[in-house]
C-alpha cells in the first residue's frame, strides 16, 4: 500500500490545494510541503526495508487480467534513487515557490505532476507506466504556460505538442511489443524472446519517445525554450525529473528488456551521446542568455547519461544513474540561481551583468559552488559523475572515446568563462543603486544550501548512492554477457 | 428483443410524445418539464438494467445482447445529461419542451438502433432516430440554422436513400433482410460488393466520413449547440454500433473486401478531419471537424474487422465517444449562453471566468485528444492495437500521428482559455442558479475518467459480443 499511497495521496490532496486557497493563502503551500515530507517519509521508509537487491514491496491490483491492464507497483535500487530524487526535489521546489502567485492552482499543479511521477517509477506495468509518463505533461504545460516568462505561451504549446507527439512513437512501440509478448508486465517481458527484426522496431520506437525526453540531439529543441520560459521552480522538476523519466524508460523498459538490440544499436547510442555532449557544450559557449546557457549544459549533462548508458555494461549503468542524481541536484541549483539573478537584476544576458559578486556575495557563493560542481570539481557529484561514466565508455568502446575529455573541458570552458563576465569583474554602474538587488530571504535559500549539501555529500560518500542500486544492476548485468 | 428493452425504449419515447400536450394542457414550468422527462430517463434506465432476463419477442428485427445493453445505457445517460443542459439554457423558449420531446424520441431511435439485427428495423429505427432531429436543427429559427436545416434533410434524404438501394440490392440477391440469413446466404459477389458499397455510402453520411463529411460542420455550427451534442455525440454513437453489427452480422462473406476500403477512408477522414479542424476559428466547427477524425479513428477499428480486438476497439470509442463530444458540445452551449463565447477570441481567459467549467471543458478535451487517463486515451490503445494486431501498422501510425497533431488545436482551445487574458467584459446572462449545470458536464468527466481506468465493462460486453458472433 505504500507505493499506491506514494501515487494516490498527491493526487487527492490537489483539489484541497485548489480549494484551501480560498480559506487562506497559506494552506496550499504547507499541504505540498507536508506532501513532499510524506513522499520523503515514504522512500526513506522503503529504502531502510529495502533488501539490497531484486524488486521489493510490489503491489498488484489486478484491473483487467486478460489485456494485462493491472496496475503494478514494485521498486528495485533504481527506482528507489529515482523516488528519493522525487521526494528531495518536491520539497525543495515547494519551499522555493513559497512566495509564488496564485498558489491554489500552482500547488494543485505540483501535486498533480508529483504523483503520476512516482507512479512512472514505480510501475512495472507498461501500459501504466505510459499512463503515469504521459499524465505528466499536462500540469507542466500549465505550470509554464500560467506562471512563466514574456514568451511562455509559445514556449508551453511547443513543450505539449512536442513531447505528446514523441510520446506517440512510445506508444505505438509499447503497441508492437505487446501483440508479440503479449503482456505489459515488466516480469514477464524480461529474457523475452522477439524476432530480431520486431525487437529492433520495437527499440527505434520507443527510443524517439524517451529520446525526446531525456533530450538528445536533434530532438532537443523543446528543451532550452521550455527551461527558459518557465518559472525557475518549474525548471527543477523538468530538469530533475522529467528528463529522468527518459533516461530511466530507456534504461528499464528498453536496456533492461531488449539487451540484445541495445547492444546493437549502443553504438548508435554512443554517437548521439557525444553528438549530444558537443553540440550542446559549443551551443553554450555561444549563449548569451543566461538560462539558456544553463539548459544547454542541462543537456550536456544528459549526453553524459546517455553514454554512460550506451556502454552496455554494469560500470556504464551505474555511473549512468549517478549522473542522473548528480545532474539532478547540480543542474537545479544553477536553474534556480539564473532564475534569481533576472529577477534581481531584470536581465538575462550575460553580456549585460557583470560584478555581481560585490553586490550579492552570498547567493553568488552558492552559484559559483554550483558551476564548479557542474564542471567536475573533485569532492561534488559532478565529478564523480563524469569520471565514472568517461572511464566506463572507454572501457567499452576503446581508444575512441578520449575525444570526450575534451568535451568535459569546453564545458569548463563556458562556465568558467560565464562567471568571469557575469559574477566577479567590477560592478557594472546600473546595478549599484538597483534596489532589487539583494540577498534572497531565508526560505529561498534554505533549497540552495540543500542542493549544496546533497551534491557534495553525495560526492564525498558516493557509495551511498552507489550501494543502494549496484546489486540490481549487476543482477540485470547478467543479461548483457 | 427483450421486454423489458422494448418497454424502456417505448417509455422514453412516449415521454416525448407526452410531454408538449401535457404542456399544452397544464402549461408546466421549465423544471417541472425537466423532472418529468427525468422520471422517462430513469425508468427507462432501469428497465434496461433489467433486460437481462425475460421475455423475448420480435426476435428477428430486434436482439438484446451485451452490447445493446451496455452502449444503451451509456447512450441513455448522456442523453438525460445533454437533456438537463438543454433545459437549462433554452429553459425561456416557449417551445423548449417540443425540443426535449424531439431530444426524447430520436434517444429512443438511437436505443433501437443499437440493437436491430434486420435491415427492416435498421432503417426505421434509423429513421426514428433521425426525423426529430430534422425539426432539431430548425429550432433556433434563424437563417444560418434554415440553412443548417435544409442541408441537413436533403443529406439525412439522400443517405437513408443509397441505403435504401443497397438494401433492395441485397434482398433482390437472397430475398431476405435478416443479418442471420444474410450471413449464411451471402457469398462473394461483385453485385453483393455494390450493394455493400451503397450501404456503406449511406453510413457514411450519418458518420460524416469522406467524402460525406462536408455537410457535418456547417449543420453543427449552424444549429443551436445543444442539438449539435445530440447529433455529433449520441447519433453517431448509435450509428458506430449499427455499422458494426451490419459488418460483423450481415456481411461476414465480403468482409476481406471492405478491409482496404475502410482503411483508406479512415486514413483519409481523420487527416481531413484534423486538418481542416486546425484551420477553424470557431470553437464549434473545431469540435465539428473533431468529430469527422474521430469518426476516421473509429473507422480504423473497422478496418481491422479481421481480429476480434478491432470490435473493442470500435466498442470502446464509441463509449468513450458518446461522453467526451456531447459533453464538449455542451461545455460549448453553455459558454454560449453565459458568455456568448463562439470563436477562438473569445475564449480568452474563460478560464479565470468560469474556473470550474472550463477545468470540465478541459478534461473532454483532453480526451479527445486521447491524454491519459481519460477513456478516450484507452479507445485509441485499443482501436491502434487492433489496427497492428491485423498487419496494418501504417495505419496505426498515421492514426497515431493524427491524433498528436490533433492535440494542438485541443490545446489551443486550452491556451485560450487559460494562459490569456479575458477580452469578454460582462457575462450575457447570469443566472443565479449557475452552478448546477456543472452537475451533468461532472457525471460525464466522471464516466471518462472511471472508463479510462476500469475498462471491465466495456471489454467484457465486446468479449460476449465475440463469442456471440463466433470469431
Amino acid at each position: 500500500m505504500v507505493l499506491l499511497s506514494m501515487i494516490l495521496l498527491p493526487i487527492l490532496a490537489a483539489p484541497f490545494a485548489w480549494l484551501g486557497e480560498k480559506v487562506n493563502k497559506d494552506i496550499p503551500k504547507y499541504l505540498s510541503l507536508t506532501v513532499g515530507v510524506f513522499l520523503a517519509l515514504c522512500t526513506a521508509y522503503l529504502i531502510v526495508k529495502y533488501p539490497g537487491n531484486g524488486f521489493a514491496f510490489e503491489e498488484l491490483y489486478r484491473i483487467y487480467p486478460p489485456f494485462d491492464f493491472n496496475l503494478h507497483l514494485a521498486v528495485d535500487g533504481i527506482s528507489l534513487t529515482l523516488l528519493a530524487i522525487t521526494a528531495f526535489l518536491a520539497i525543495t521546489v515547494t519551499l522555493s515557490s513559497w512566495n509564488v502567485e496564485k498558489p491554489g492552482a500552482y500547488f494543485f499543479l505540483v501535486l498533480a505532476f508529483l504523483g503520476p511521477m512516482v507512479g512512472v517509477f514505480a510501475s512495472l506495468n507498461l501500459l501504466w507506466f505510459f499512463i503515469f509518463w504521459e499524465f505528466t505533461l499536462v500540469p507542466m504545460f500549465f505550470h509554464i504556460g500560467i506562471w512563466g516568462a514574456e514568451n511562455r505561451i509559445y514556449a508551453a504549446m511547443k513543450f505539449f505538442i512536442y513531447t505528446h507527439l514523441a510520446s506517440v512513437f512510445l506508444l505505438l512501440g509499447i503497441i508492437v511489443l505487446f501483440l508479440n509478448a503479449h503482456t505489459f508486465d515488466f516480469m514477464n517481458l524480461l529474457g523475452i524472446k522477439l524476432d530480431p527484426g520486431i525487437a529492433k522496431l520495437v527499440w527505434i520506437l520507443m527510443f524517439i519517445g524517451f529520446a525526446v525526453k531525456m533530450p538528445v540531439v536533434p530532438f532537443h529543441t523543446w528543451l532550452p525554450d521550455a527551461h527558459v520560459q518557465a518559472p525557475s521552480p518549474i525548471s527543477v522538476f523538468l530538469a530533475g525529473l522529467l528528463l529522468k523519466m527518459g533516461a530511466y524508460g530507456l534504461l528499464r523498459w528498453e536496456i533492461f528488456m531488449l539487451p540484445e538490440t541495445s547492444k546493437f544499436f549502443a553504438p548508435l547510442m554512443a554517437f548521439i551521446a557525444v553528438l549530444t555532449i558537443f553540440y550542446a557544450g559549443f551551443r553554450a559557449l555561444a549563449e548569451d542568455h543566461i538560462k539558456r546557457m544553463v539548459a544547454y549544459s542541462s543537456i550536456n549533462h544528459m549526453g553524459f547519461v546517455l553514454l554512460g548508458l550506451s556502454a552496455i555494461t554494469a560500470a556504464g549503468i551505474s555511473a549512468a544513474l549517478y549522473e542522473m542524481v548528480g545532474h539532478a541536484l547540480i543542474i537545479s541549483i544553477l536553474f534556480m540561481i539564473a532564475g534569481y539573478i533576472h529577477h534581481k537584476t531584470h536581465t538575462w544576458y550575460i553580456s549585460e551583468l557583470g560584478g555581481l559578486m560585490k553586490k550579492i556575495p552570498g547567493l553568488m557563493t552558492m552559484f559559483v559552488i554550483g558551476v564548479l560542481a557542474a564542471v567536475g570539481l573533485p569532492g561534488t557529484a559532478g565529478f564523480v559523475g563524469e569520471l565514472t561514466v568517461m572511464v566506463a565508455a572507454f572501457d567499452y568502446y576503446g581508444w575512441i572515446m578520449v575525444i570526450v575529455p575534451l568535451a568535459s573541458a569546453l564545458g569548463a570552458g563556458f562556465f568558467m568563462w560565464m562567471l568571469q563576465r557575469a559574477v566577479f569583474g567590477p560592478l557594472r554602474e546600473a546595478f549599484k543603486e538597483l534596489k532589487t538587488l539583494k540577498e534572497l530571504p531565508a526560505v529561498e535559500n534554505v533549497p540552495l544550501a540543500m542542493y549544496i549539501a546533497a551534491f557534495i555529500l553525495v560526492g564525498v560518500v558516493p557509495s551511498m548512492v552507489f550501494n543502494l542500486y549496484n546489486p540490481v544492476v549487476n543482477a540485470f548485468a547478467q543479461l548483457f554477457k | 428483443m427483450n421486454i423489458n428493452f422494448l418497454a424502456g425504449t417505448l417509455i422514453l419515447a412516449l415521454t416525448g410524445a407526452f410531454l408538449p400536450v401535457i404542456n399544452r394542457i397544464f402549461r408546466i414550468s421549465g423544471v417541472l418539464g425537466a423532472i418529468i422527462s427525468s422520471v422517462g430517463y430513469i425508468l427507462a434506465g432501469f428497465l434496461i438494467l433489467l433486460s437481462g432476463d425475460g421475455k423475448k419477442l420480435l426476435s428477428s428485427f430486434f436482439v438484446t445482447d451485451s452490447v445493446t445493453q451496455l452502449i444503451g445505457m451509456f447512450i441513455l445517460v448522456a442523453s438525460w445529461m445533454t437533456m438537463l443542459v438543454v433545459y437549462w439554457i433554452t429553459q425561456k423558449d416557449k417551445f423548449i419542451n417540443e425540443l426535449v420531446a424531439a431530444l426524447l424520441i430520436s434517444t429512443a431511435g438511437a436505443l433501437l438502433l443499437i440493437s436491430s439485427t434486420n435491415f427492416v428495423s435498421l432503417i426505421i429505427a434509423m429513421e426514428l432516430m433521425t426525423m426529430p432531429t430534422y425539426l432539431m436543427v430548425l429550432f433556433s429559427f434563424d437563417d444560418k440554422s434554415m440553412e443548417a436545416g435544409v442541408k441537413y434533410f436533403f443529406n439525412g434524404a439522400l443517405a437513408i436513400g443509397t441505403m435504401l438501394f443497397g438494401v433492395s440490392l441485397l434482398y433482390a440477391i437472397t430475398g431476405s433482410f435478416d443479418f442471420d440469413v444474410l450471413a449464411k446466404e451471402l457469398f462473394r459477389d461483385p453485385l453483393i460488393a455494390l450493394a455493400a458499397i451503397f450501404i456503406l455510402a449511406g453510413f457514411g453520411f450519418k458518420l460524416t466520413a469522406f467524402p460525406f463529411h462536408f455537410w457535418g460542420p456547417d449543420i453543427y455550427d449552424g444549429t443551436c449547440p445543444g442539438v449539435a451534442a445530440l447529433l455529433t455525440g449520441i447519433s453517431k454513437s448509435a450509428a458506430f454500433i449499427a455499422l458494426m453489427r451490419v459488418v460483423y452480422e450481415a456481411l461476414p462473406a465480403i468482409s476481406s473486401n471492405l478491409t482496404f476500403i475502410f482503411a483508406l477512408l479512415a486514413a483519409i477522414t481523420m487527416t481531413v478531419g484534423n486538418l481542416l479542424a486546425l484551420a477553424q476559428k470557431r470553437v464549434s466547427r473545431i469540435l465539428a471537424y473533431s468529430s469527422v477524425a474521430h469518426a476516421g479513428y473509429t473507422l480504423i477499428a473497422f478496418a481491422a474487422l479481421a481480429v476480434p480486438g478491432s470490435i473493442t476497439g470500435i466498442l470502446y470509442h464509441s463509449v468513450a465517444y458518446v461522453f467526451m463530444k456531447t459533453a464538449a458540445f455542451l461545455c460549448f452551449a453553455v459558454f454560449l449562453y453565459l458568455w456568448g463565447a463562439r470563436t477562438m477570441d473569445d475564449y480568452k481567459g474563460l478560464g479565470k471566468r468560469e474556473p470550474l467549467l472550463a477545468a470540465l471543458f478541459l478534461i473532454f478535451l483532453l480526451s479527445l485528444a486521447g491524454v491519459p487517463p481519460m477513456a478516450g486515451f484507452i479507445s485509441k490503445v485499443f482501436v491502434f492495437t487492433s489496427a497492428v494486431n491485423a498487419g496494418m501498422t501504417w495505419l496505426a501510425l498515421v492514426g497515431l500521428l493524427n491524433s498528436a497533431f490533433s492535440v494542438a488545436y485541443y490545446i489551443w482551445i486550452a491556451k485560450q482559455m487559460y494562459l490569456e487574458e479575458p477580452t469578454i467584459e460582462k457575462p450575457l446572462n447570469n443566472p443565479s442558479d449557475k452552478n448546477f449545470i456543472l452537475i451533468p458536464l461532472a457525471v460525464m468527466a466522471v464516466f471518462l475518467i472511471v472508463l479510462g481506468i476500469w475498462i471491465n465493462p466495456v471489454v467484457n460486453a465486446s468479449a460476449a459480443f465475440i463469442s456471440k458472433i463466433g470469431f
